[in-house]
């Protein structure tokens, strides 16, 4: 209706003018707030979206299908010790695809089989004989990732944690153990710490000793992540933890475990 | 219009003011308390054993049932269902096919599995644990029990059998299968004390008084059981020896003596007097010598609990600024802090980390008021308090399991005192299941 807009000059200019201004500058005030609300209501985050852990409590109980975990790997992570030794060896080849044939005729399939070469990909010292049952099972399709190496591979809401064990013949044969540990450091980690301005995109790794009786012990920073927060909260984590439950075999193992924070 | 419009803007002015009050608040509002993060928990398939003899199929029952209730109770592990399981039923690692275990629908990366026997009138189990996805070194432990048969231990086999594979999977964390819950028994109008295993089998009478027998409490080493006793006399603390099965000596001193509690290192017992007039809490020793009053503060205290992770600190009930509210202090009485903000409080028990104060609590009290009494979980370092029970009833009694992630509390879902029963939940208020009928109150579970 703009009823200020209509308001005849000629009885007070001066009054008229200065509430004009003032209305004007009202209208604007609230336009913009208006708009800036809109433009938040829009845009931004709002109380309980885009954060791993809202509210009061984190009670994550849902359980995931424990499928084979697909996190990419992670390029700058060293899955070997400094000091250079070899590099891993590829992961055996499936079941080399048969020898292409120059000729179509498909004989009968019953070509001499290779000797399966799924072994380890790594030469592995003798493991302690324990009194073993010899597993009379064909050799599984699924799953030989948790045997295949030491380490564990475990994607949580905001990164990737990789668990390395140092010591391959345990790592192997107690593939386990280390699932149990790198679920145990997850599970005490509060990811809630972490800045993720400063942090994002950066990794840390931390190595520490586990004791025979399952604690850990000698807990230290091998790669700074050059995030404080980053660092204080990995190394929290391992004070967090009572126990991993008794190694299943030796004195202690050394355990390298490495964060790399992605908020999404 | 103009004015007609002036409300919207206050609206989105208060939102704005709420919504940066709220994301402020969250950067740094979280409170950690979970039994298991989803992700990472162990998919396990568990077996029926198999029978070596037609003689234990009657055992090899309870066995598979108790073992299978023991490691979905745990809440650690994603149990296979049963229906998922491969058919064979291996009775030796040489018999099982992994890839069958490993594979879909059971998708399994631990397998359980085992035999039962009967030799001569010993019930003999043997159980395994294999890692399905380790093709090269399965197995994970093989143990062998061996024991007189009968029902009663082929269910303390199958917990004992389950606690060693939390034992090893759990990450640290101990089984509580072989664990007791003491709890009051309503008969008529006497109320006797009674023992039960956790999974609410096996109940049975401690205690044959002919009283009212209140609020067990059983000693850190499992030896001694504590309650309070309301006699000719009035209350009082009675001391029953689990190992000599009779009452042992424990002075009753004038004036009521309630609701006792263990110090952790068994040496010490708080409970509350009315020796000096109003209740107080007071320490003894376990033969109720050298006894001492810690706090005086009008208006009633009782219900104290101990810290049983460095024993310095107890937490009690007190009605010193009107309604009964929770405290904790130092055990000398000093340091006193005040938890609760308001409501009505009751019955403390504090876990066995030290972390956290389980408690029963009314937080809208009064004539007409709503909402009714709860068991709350209160983090001590923060004062923050998550809500375990809703819309279940009364609840009340709330006591911690000895690995910290179960509480078992007394339930009363239409209020009625002679429909109490003894439920329990996983410390984040899911998997509640109620482990006796109507008649049983006062739960305490044992320290380990």
């Amino acid at each position: 209706m703009s009823a200020y807009a209509t308001t005849p000059d000629d009885q007070n200019d001066r009054f008229g003018s200065g509430l004009a201004g003032a209305i004007v500058l009202h209208v604007v005030i609230f336009a913009g707030i208006i708009g800036w609300a809109f433009y938040q209501h829009a845009n931004a985050d709002r109380w309980g979206e885009n954060a791993s852990s809202v509210g009061s409590i984190e009670a994550s109980m849902v359980s995931a299908i424990p499928l084979p975990s697909k996190v990419p790997p992670v390029k700058d992570n060293v899955l070997t010790p400094d000091d250079a030794s070899p590099a891993p060896t590829p992961p055996p080849k499936e079941a080399a695809a048969p020898p292409p044939k120059d000729t179509d005729v498909l004989i009968k399939a019953k070509t001499p089989e290779k000797p399966i070469t799924k072994t380890a990909p790594t030469p592995t010292e003798a493991p302690p004989k324990h009194p073993q049952p010899t597993p009379v099972t064909p050799k599984a399709t699924t799953g030989e990732a948790a045997s295949q190496f030491p380490q564990s591979v475990v994607q949580v809401p905001n990164g990737t944690a990789t668990i390395t064990v140092q010591d391959r013949t345990f790592g192997n044969r107690y593939a386990y153990y280390v699932s149990i540990v790198g679920a145990t450091v997850n599970r005490n980690w509060y990811r809630q710490e972490i800045d993720p301005g400063s942090s994002q995109g950066k990794s840390v790794s931390i190595v520490f000793d586990i004791q025979r009786d399952g604690s850990p012990a000698n807990v230290r920073l091998l790669t700074r992540s050059g995030s404080a927060s980053l660092d204080t909260s990995a190394l929290r984590a391992l004070q967090r933890v009572d126990g991993f439950g008794p190694l299943p075999s030796g004195d202690h193992i050394t355990v390298e475990y490495t964060f790399d924070y992605r908020q999404p | 219009m103009k004015f007609a419009r002036a409300p919207h803007f206050l609206i989105a002015a208060a939102t704005l003011l709420c919504a940066s009050f709220a994301s402020s608040a969250h950067a740094q509002d979280w409170f950690h308390l979970e039994t298991s993060t989803g992700a990472d928990r162990i998919r396990i398939a568990v077996a029926n054993f198999k029978p070596q003899s037609p003689a234990v199929s009657s055992y090899k029952q309870t066995f598979d049932t108790t073992l299978f209730n023991d490691l979905t109770t745990a809440g650690l592990f994603d149990i296979v269902s049963k229906d998922m399981l491969p058919q064979a039923t291996p009775g030796f690692p040489a018999e099982i096919n992994l890839s069958q275990w490993s594979s879909a629908p059971s998708s399994a990366a631990m397998v359980a599995f085992g035999n039962l026997n009967l030799q001569g009138n010993r019930l003999v189990v043997s159980g395994f644990l294999d890692d399905a996805k380790n093709t090269q070194y399965p197995q994970v432990f093989a143990k062998q029990y061996n024991e007189d048969a009968s029902d009663d231990n082929a269910r303390q086999i199958a917990h004992r059998f389950a606690d060693e594979i939390i034992f090893r999977l759990g990450g640290g964390i101990t089984g509580i299968a072989e664990t007791k819950i003491y709890y009051v028994k309503m008969l008529g109008s006497n109320k006797e004390i009674y023992e039960m295993d956790y999974d609410g089998a096996n109940q049975h009478a401690i205690t044959n008084l002919g009283e009212t027998s209140l609020s067990p409490r059983i000693s850190p080493d499992n030896s001694r059981l504590a309650f309070s006793v309301l006699g000719t006399r009035g209350w009082s603390i009675k001391m029953y020896s689990l190992l000599l099965g009779h009452l042992v000596n424990y002075p009753s001193a004038s004036g009521g003596d309630i609701s006792p509690a263990w110090s952790p290192s068994g040496q010490q017992l708080a409970f509350a007097s009315s020796r000096t007039g109003g209740y107080q809490i007071w320490i003894s020793d376990i033969n109720g010598n050298i006894s001492h009053k810690i706090t005086s503060f009008s208006g009633g205290n009782s219900s104290p609990t101990w810290n049983p992770k460095t024993g310095a600190q107890i937490a009690w009930i007190s009605g010193r600024t009107g309604l009964p509210q929770l405290y904790t202090m130092d055990a000398d009485g000093s340091g006193v802090q005040r938890m609760t903000d308001g409501g009505y409080a009751s019955s403390p028990s504090w876990s066995p980390n030290g972390q956290f104060l389980a408690f029963a609590w009314d937080r809208k009290y009064g004539p007409g008021a709503p909402g009714g009494q709860d068991i709350y979980v209160m983090e001590i370092a923060t004062k923050k308090w998550i809500q375990l029970t809703h819309d279940g009833g009364r609840c009340d009694f709330p006591s911690w399991s000895p690995d910290g992630r179960h509480i078992v509390y007394a339930n009363s879902s239409d209020g009625r005192a002679d429909h109490t029963r003894i439920m329990s939940m996983l410390a984040d208020g899911t998997q509640k299941k109620a482990l006796t009928s109507a008649g049983a109150d006062m739960p305490n579970w044992s320290w380990k």
